[in-house]
């Protein structure tokens, strides 16, 4: 499929605040903007001060956290929802609702940033798959019924080439 | 429509943030005259040249900044988040 | 198709496929690459429309995307440009502006009364009396000029897509081509955009030769990996190179918009052929060179069988060598550049006759073909700032200088030949790409998620550019009769005489007075000819008139783009499957789909008051706040205490802007030693998350606060009525009994099993009450369980509209329903809560001096003595007996509890005592009177039942 859109939760997710000079921002670590996988968790720097952790260990990973100083966790699993758009016209599907830019040298391979998507704000992470482009967008889990219709639409330019 | 350099993300699309307009020093409230009050809520300068004004990084980092703004030309330059230091910034491109 | 030329070499059509078409419901036929007026004059059609003011006959002047009158009607799409829009199969085409029929204008009498309709006409005839306008402006609509819009055609698809090239070419054209391949050549991410349906610009109605060149740079710019957007064009450009880009070509879709961030612009729109002015230039078979050269070799078909042709350039002197290929007699050529002028032109019914020249000579002719010039789309540099300076050597305007991402090339800037224009086009994207990668090096270097790939900033290249000549070309821009200047709005060079006459002698003034340049041209074929005739009108130099600037859009572009898709974002709880299964009506509040009611919401509100009800609030806004500071933002926000809530407690309060205005309201709940969970409004949600980020990070930077939205992560129901109690009893673990868990206390265990879930006892239907916040995964498995489990204490769902008639009840006001923007806190009479005790709290000075003035309105419930009136929303209240307002209904329902009408108003404060009797407008002029209660409450002001 040029670009499919694929809705994943229920999905574990946490969202962590921490100050710099805290351990549990230390533990974390990773550039604001930034996305890695460690074990079956993909840990996500969204903001300078906050950090998502999503995957089945996030809670486990949350759990083992200092939160000694000024750092909260929230658990934000249902609050929030999870989207994978997937495939070689991914990004062209997102450019059509989203201001950001998909290109490489921007927005590498485990990139992270929050942006407006049809009027939704999300928090979007190149997370790339085998080698597939790939995007995971978290937003707001009232927008669903909404939000995979409309990339469902803005999708279906590419499915014909699929 | 307006590149915004965010001194975190870097620029952005002016519709990516929200404006809040001119900064204005808040006044001591149980001090200060209606004048005072009024003058902070009401009064702008609306210069014709640099303004220092609030912007709301509001999709991006959910930061508040200031920004200098020319109102004629439209450059935009020294972006401060608050309580830091204006300096060499990561928002400039221009 | 009678005047269709053998097939050439040189045209774009593919005479294997016949397209049949309508004209007026006449049948006729064209082929594929025919644009509708191509297909029209190929059978014999040179009208193709009546002119705006004179409906006077007109015909193609310039056969391109400018051309003033061809515009027709196609099926339901008015407004079509027959010059440009391709032919298709079955097109029904008509001619717009016509009553009855093209070749019989009822409205051509204009003509007749033509010295009434001079320039200013409509602003002067029509002005008063103002109460006639209705009148003028309904027959005023029958003479205006446009298609018919058929209100029931269906919505067709339109779309967007934001891009981000490195170099935007506008026009492709030989230098805007060669310009795009130098810059994707240079590594360049290139976006080529071109107003016809063809890249080439000039050199597809040139020789053999060019067309060759044309066909290898368009290859070259496709190896290159430019890409090419035909039928496109640049509408407009916007600070740091925000390119709006509309595309008609985009498979599926009838036009995208395209919004650009281009790190460099380059603008190579070419040049316009200026019309000439005189009498009769408007007549059908008055073309310019470049539309009888475009007729000929693109579409094949022959203009004429006898011209005059009137030259002072190589494009006149081409069209004559195109002309006698095609077998069109030329029966004069005047030369412009050894002294010889047309003086001007008269017609038959159908198109030119004969031509005057100025030694006395008249000849036959039908067609006469001009080439007397060209105008500078300078639009798009103009947008960039730059301000065009005329330079009468070359009898035209060029550009003066624009910001350094904004590039010109080709024949906007000087002439040459074909190589000198390659040449420069190079150069020009060369340099665009190396200005690019500069900027994109420093987009790169400031993005915080793309630190690693960057190398050394390149340098900045300097414009080393050679320039191109401007070569001499006479001045002609009106011979010494009058003729008309702006074909599309119907302005004569005699209109503009008499406006300069009357004193409008500046161009913007001109142009606003005569609506000269303001037709859907833009002034392209006009602005430099009102300016000329102006400048002669006047006796200034055109350099002095200077030109108008030239806005956004460069061409028009369709409402549907500007739309795109009609994404309007909605949100729904985990529950509003089941409520619209299950009978509810939705309604949309803010962005919330919610259910309205389930049939009877006078039902929903007594089973409250008898029984228990459900309703899903899950929109309420909820913050989780978090850290050793909340208390004191708490304080900060809110106009009451909150230093003291014990862990358990739950407080209303209410939130006032700076200017003491109420902003938001709502409860907060202690949930632990430094965890808190507030709730805002459903519409408030993302404007306090804001505020509360703004004080936190701008005001109080040092305090420890952390907070997360969780709105949707909690689905929120609330429990009303006598047997709430036991309702709730059955599906959790958690003490329900009065005195363990009392009015106002927040608890937190298990609900139907289901562990996290959150109670608080609050009431604002007036009922017992709880209200749940259970994670949203299990919020539709919660909802249906207290909906089995409760069958037998005859629990129901209620809607929005039996809350809202509960809180009525119970005189509960609703921040933007009972208060507006003017309404300062002590507007809702809860003083109690407005605590001027507390050092600082946000909109505190405004309130204290409100309070103290006590100039306000207050909020009061009032009920009609007429219990069966129920007055409308907003309804004015009167001082009695006069038209004096003195406040207003806020609210208002019927009341199911009591059985009769009840309201909550703002009044004057010398009308808010109780038993005051209040005078009420309705809408339909009726006036009631009310009675103002003691208390908000229409319904146990006591509370009772709530604490119970």
């Amino acid at each position: 499929m040029a670009s499919s859109v694929s809705h994943l939760d229920p999905m574990p997710k946490v969202s962590i605040r921490a100050a710099d000079d805290t351990v549990a921002a230390q533990a974390l670590g990773l550039a604001f903007g930034s996305a890695e996988q460690r074990d079956d968790t993909l840990v996500v720097r969204i903001r300078p001060d906050e950090w998502i952790l999503l995957g089945t260990g996030a809670l486990a990973l949350a759990a083992e956290l200092d939160l000694s100083g000024y750092a909260s966790t929230v658990d934000i699993t249902h609050a929030r929802h999870v989207i994978r758009v997937t495939g070689t016209h991914a990004a062209d599907t997102l450019a059509k609702l989203c201001s950001a830019d998909f290109d490489e040298a921007m927005t590498p391979n485990g990139a992270a940033w929050g942006n407006s998507i049809a009027g939704v704000t999300c928090d979007i992470v190149r997370d790339d798959h085998g080698g597939e482009r790939s995007y995971l967008l978290l937003f707001d889990g009232s927008f669903v019924a909404y939000f995979l219709g409309v990339l469902e639409d803005a999708a279906g330019e590419f499915s014909s080439d699929s | 429509m307006l590149l915004v350099p965010c001194p975190n993300c870097g620029p952005r699309n002016a519709a990516d943030l929200s404006y809040n307009g001119e900064s204005h020093a808040r006044p001591d409230p149980t001090t200060c005259t209606p004048e005072d009050w009024r003058t902070y809520l009401y009064l702008r300068d609306n210069p014709s040249g640099w303004l220092r004004e609030s912007w709301y990084c509001s999709s991006g980092c959910r930061k508040h900044f200031t920004i200098e703004r020319h109102t004629l030309t439209g450059e935009l330059r020294t972006p401060i988040l608050p309580g830091s230091k204006p300096g060499a910034t990561k928002g400039e491109t221009k | 198709m009678s005047h269709r030329l053998p097939a050439s070499e040189g045209e774009v059509l593919d005479r294997t496929k016949t397209l049949p078409f309508t004209w007026n419901g006449k049948k006729l036929e064209g082929f594929e690459g025919d644009t509708i007026t191509s297909a029209l004059m190929a059978n014999g059609h040179h009208i193709i429309s009546r002119s705006m003011k004179y409906h006077r006959r007109r015909g193609a002047l310039t056969a391109d995307y400018w051309d003033p009158n061809t515009t027709v009607q196609v099926g339901d799409e008015p407004n079509v440009r027959a010059s440009h829009r391709k032919l298709e199969a079955g097109m029904q085409v008509s001619a717009q502006n016509v009553w009855p029929s093209l070749t019989f204008d009822i409205k051509a009498a204009n003509r007749l009364v033509g010295r009434f309709l001079t320039a200013g006409f409509y602003y002067k005839t029509f002005m008063k009396p103002a109460a006639l306008w209705p009148t003028y402006e309904h027959v005023l609509a029958r003479f205006a000029p446009g298609g018919e819009v058929d209100l029931d055609t269906p919505h067709g698809r339109y779309d967007k897509r934001f891009a981000h090239p490195d170099v935007v070419v506008a026009g492709g054209g030989p230098a805007g081509l060669s310009a795009a391949i130098a810059a994707a050549e240079a590594g360049a991410s290139v976006m080529l955009v071109e107003h016809e349906h063809r890249v080439g610009g000039h050199l597809l109605w040139g020789t053999e030769q060019d067309r060759a060149r044309a066909a290898e740079l368009a290859a070259a710019a496709r190896t290159a990996g430019v890409e090419i957007l035909t039928n496109a064009t640049v509408t407009g450009r916007y600070e740091d190179n925000w390119v709006a880009i509309s595309e008609r070509s985009h498979p599926g879709v009838i036009e995208r918009l395209i919004k650009a961030r281009a790190k460099t612009l380059i603008v190579a729109a070419g040049t316009i052929e200026r019309p000439y002015v005189f009498e009769g230039n408007d007549l059908p078979g008055v073309m310019t060179s470049g539309a009888v050269r475009r007729l000929i070799t693109m579409y094949g078909v022959k203009p004429g069988t006898q011209a005059v042709v009137f030259s002072a350039n190589e494009s006149g002197d081409a069209a004559i060598d195109d002309l006698r290929r095609a077998g069109v007699s030329i029966a004069r050529v005047v030369d412009a550049l050894t002294g010889e002028r047309i003086v001007s032109a008269t017609g038959s019914k159908s198109r030119v006759k004969e031509v005057l020249l100025d030694d006395g000579a008249k000849i036959t002719c039908d067609l006469l073909v001009t080439a007397v010039g060209w105008t500078t789309p300078t639009s798009l540099l103009n947008m960039a700032g730059d301000r065009p300076v005329y330079d009468a050597n070359a009898a035209r305007f060029f550009p003066a200088g624009a910001p350094d991402n904004v590039l010109a090339t080709g024949g906007m800037i000087g002439d040459g030949a074909l190589d000198d224009l390659l040449e420069h086009g190079r150069s020009t994207g060369e340099l665009a790409a190396g200005r690019a990668a500069v900027v994109r090096h420093r987009l790169q270097a400031a993005t915080a998620r793309a630190e690693a790939v960057n190398g050394p900033e390149p340098a900045y290249p300097p414009d080393e550019r050679v320039p191109l000549d401007r070569w001499p070309h006479p001045e002609l821009f009106r011979a010494v009769t009058h003729g008309i200047v702006d074909y599309s709005e119907d302005v004569s060079s005699k209109d503009l005489y008499s406006a300069a006459a009357e004193g409008f002698d500046s161009v913007e003034l001109i142009k606003r007075f005569t609506t000269a340049t303001m037709g859907p041209s833009q002034g392209k074929l006009e602005t430099v000819n009102t300016v000329a005739v102006l400048a002669q009108a006047k006796g200034d130099s055109i350099a002095d008139v200077g030109t108008t600037v030239w806005r956004p859009p460069y061409a028009p572009i369709s409402l549907g783009a500007l739309a795109g898709r009609i994404n309007e974002p909605t949100r729904r709880s985990v529950i509003q499957p089941w409520h619209e299964a299950n009978g509810a009506t939705p309604i949309l509040a803010g962005q919330w789909v919610r259910p309205d009611h389930y049939g009877d919401p006078a039902a929903e509100v007594r089973n409250c008051r008898e029984n228990v009800g459900i309703i899903d609030v899950t929109p309420l806004g909820k913050l989780d706040l978090q850290g050793p500071d909340v208390p004191k933002l708490l304080s900060l926000l809110y106009t009451n205490k909150w230093m003291q809530l014990p862990i358990g407690g739950v407080r209303y309060g209410i939130m006032c802007a700076e200017d003491g205005v109420v902003l938001d309201d709502g409860v907060t709940a202690r949930l632990g030693e430094e965890h808190y969970l507030m709730t805002t409004t459903s519409s408030g949600a993302a404007r306090i998350w804001s505020w509360i980020e703004m004080w936190l990070q701008t005001e109080r930077p040092e305090w420890r606060v952390h907070v997360t939205p969780l709105t949707t992560g909690l689905t929120s129901i609330n429990i009303a009525g006598p047997n709430a109690r036991a309702l709730l009893g059955r599906l959790t673990d958690i003490d329900l009994d009065n005195d363990a868990f009392p009015y106002m206390q927040v608890r937190q265990g298990t609900i139907a099993g289901v562990d996290g879930c959150i109670a608080w006892r609050i009431g604002f239907t007036g009922e017992l009450s709880y209200e749940i916040h259970v994670p949203s995964g299990h919020g539709l498995a919660i909802w249906e369980r207290l909906l089995a489990d409760g069958d037998d204490l005859g629990v129901k769902p209620f809607g929005l509209e039996a809350q809202r008639i509960m809180r009525l009840e119970k005189g509960h006001f609703i921040v933007g329903q009972d208060t507006d923007g003017l309404s300062k806190a002590p507007v809702t009479g809860l003083d109690s809560l407005l605590r001027l005790d507390k050092d600082d709290w946000a909109g505190m000075p405004e309130v204290r001096w409100s309070l103290e003035s006590r100039d306000h309105p207050v909020l009061v419930a009032c009920q009609p003595d007429d219990g069966t009136v129920v007055p409308e929303e907003a309804a004015q209240i009167l001082r009695s007996g006069t038209n004096e307002i003195v406040g207003r209904i806020t609210s208002s329902r019927m009341s199911p509890t009591l059985e009769r009408s009840i309201c909550l108003a703002q009044v004057d404060r010398a009308f808010a005592d109780a038993g005051t009797s209040l005078e009420i407008l309705l809408v339909d002029g009726r006036r009631i009177t009310a009675t103002v209660n003691e208390h908000h409450a229409h319904f146990d002001p006591e509370g009772e039942r709530l604490r119970g």
